[in-house]
């Protein structure tokens, strides 16, 4: 990988992240809102190989445990990223028609939001950690689920476009 | 070569699980440059969160006013009839109201129970990656804040500043589910906890089997050791509902907050307090009732009723 391509990247994660992070918290969406940034990395991710994608997700994991809006243990993120990050490039990989297809990356990110959602909440529990009641972390997913269909239709073409432009590719998003 | 490159594909996702998992050891033990990183982070950030506060709060209103569009359609037909000008002076002045509006009132009950308070304003709220309950002030250490500080807005109890930056404050919100409080019920001196729940409704579990308690009992925090992190006597919420479950070993009660959670704009952490305390002076005035109008009618029957005034006009 080139240093023209790892600088970019790296400078694209950043400007989402100080989006997500500046802008995106502060709009006090219905239900919760949706994360720019988690669906941002996982489309990157579900574009990349396995090793990129677990990279993809470590280096989103760690940022998003950067973040002070964070409560878990620092490291949470970064793990459930890698293993999300990972699963969703290999689940691409494996089946071509899955990465060509719109709908079908809609769907597999839209999923892995959840997923990865649901992979921390049962790494909290077995920190300990105190997460509310069931009927509040069930609003949350499936408030969470909704908004990422909603958002990842429009936000994949401008990944899909960054990726491109990036690693002087063509995909067919 | 193929089989190498699987090689050295695993290689690479156990070195970056193998790393996640140090860094989760290192965070439980409490390596201080774990915190040091978060502190960074958000040291840095601070001023672009601020920005973005000033840049998205005209959107914020706007979005506001057309949710609040049916109720509000009435006082719209009105401002129809103003120019632009005026129009867009009273959004900007609705704003700067609501936010007077929440100072005063926190200073209002800062201010009775001699509380040295510091008003911040909200510049974020608790991201969707993470299930807790905080919100971010726009001050911090620079301004005298410190963990463990009481936050107070006018209708009473909205958390405990959780992690203090330079310029900023994370505040852990009284609905977290990790949130607890000892609180007394006002008028009496019956104790209990109370947990939040992720909403604006909280569970208060009595101490004492031998009390009990009903709807519409006004709860008080009870305050701390050096009135950290909690100063006592700053209202919490009011029961809405008691378990009288008979295997029980004390009461349950689910309780709702005084204050609105997801719409706070200014807050108050209050910086100290004096050695006495009010009791029972912050409680809120019950709300009056709404007088309905009556119309007593009195009819007085004529002596002599001529035959014209038989029925009725």
């Amino acid at each position: 990988m080139s240093t023209r391509k790892i600088s970019l990247t790296a400078l694209l994660f950043i400007l989402v992240y100080i989006l997500q992070e500046a802008f995106i918290t502060q709009l006090r969406i219905a239900g919760g809102g949706f994360s720019l940034f988690l669906i941002f990395a996982l489309l990157w991710a579900a574009l990349s190989s396995p090793n990129m994608g677990a990279l993809t997700g470590f280096t989103a994991g760690f940022l998003i445990d950067l973040s002070q809006s964070t409560a878990g243990a620092f490291g949470q993120w970064t793990l459930v990223l890698i293993i999300v990050g990972f699963g969703i490039s290999y689940f691409g990989l494996g089946y071509e028609n899955v990465r060509l297809n719109p709908f079908t990356i809609t769907f597999l990110v839209t999923v892995s939001v959840v997923v990865a959602r649901v992979v921390y909440l049962l790494l909290s529990l077995l920190l300990g950690e105190d997460l509310g009641t069931f009927s509040s972390i069930a609003t949350s997913l499936l408030v969470g689920l909704l908004w990422s269909a909603a958002v990842v239709p429009i936000a994949m073409p401008v990944v899909a476009r960054a990726y491109d432009f990036i690693n002087d590719t063509r995909s067919r998003l | 070569m193929a089989r190498g490159g699987e090689n050295r594909g695993r290689l690479l996702l156990i070195i970056l699980i193998i790393t996640s998992l140090f860094l989760i050891t290192l965070d439980l033990r409490g390596v201080s440059l774990i915190s040091g990183l978060r502190t960074g982070t958000q040291s840095a950030l601070s001023p672009v969160q601020s920005v973005g506060a000033t840049i998205l709060t005209p959107v914020r209103n706007f979005f506001v006013d057309v949710i609040y569009l049916g109720r509000t359609r009435s006082e719209m037909e009105q401002l129809r009839t103003e120019n632009g000008e005026l129009l867009s002076q009273l959004r900007e002045r609705r704003s700067i109201d609501a936010q007077l509006e929440q100072l005063q009132g926190a200073l209002d009950l800062a201010g009775k129970a001699e509380f040295k308070v510091l008003s911040a304003r909200v510049i974020s709220q608790g991201a969707t990656t993470s299930f807790t309950q905080t919100i971010t002030i726009d001050a911090g250490s620079r301004n005298g804040i410190k963990p463990n500080m009481t936050v107070i807005n006018s209708y009473g109890l909205i958390g405990v500043v959780k992690t203090v930056y330079t310029n900023s404050a994370l505040i852990s919100l009284a609905s977290d589910p990790s949130f607890r409080i000892g609180v007394r019920v006002a008028g009496s001196q019956q104790i209990g906890i109370l947990s939040g729940q992720g909403t604006r409704k909280g569970v208060l579990q009595l101490l004492d089997n031998q009390s009990t308690i009903k709807v519409g009992d006004i709860l008080l925090a009870r305050g701390s050791v050096n009135n950290q992190p909690f100063v006592p006597g700053v209202p919490v919420g009011e029961v809405t509902s008691v378990d009288n479950a008979a295997g029980a070993v004390t009461q349950t009660a689910d309780v709702r907050f005084f204050a609105n959670f997801s719409s706070l704009g200014i807050v108050s952490v209050v910086l100290a307090a004096p050695d006495i305390d009010p009791r029972d002076s912050l409680v809120p005035p019950k709300p009056l009732p709404t007088p309905i109008p009556t119309v007593t009618v009195f009819v007085t029957p004529s002596q002599s009723p001529s035959p014209n005034s038989t029925g009725t006009e």
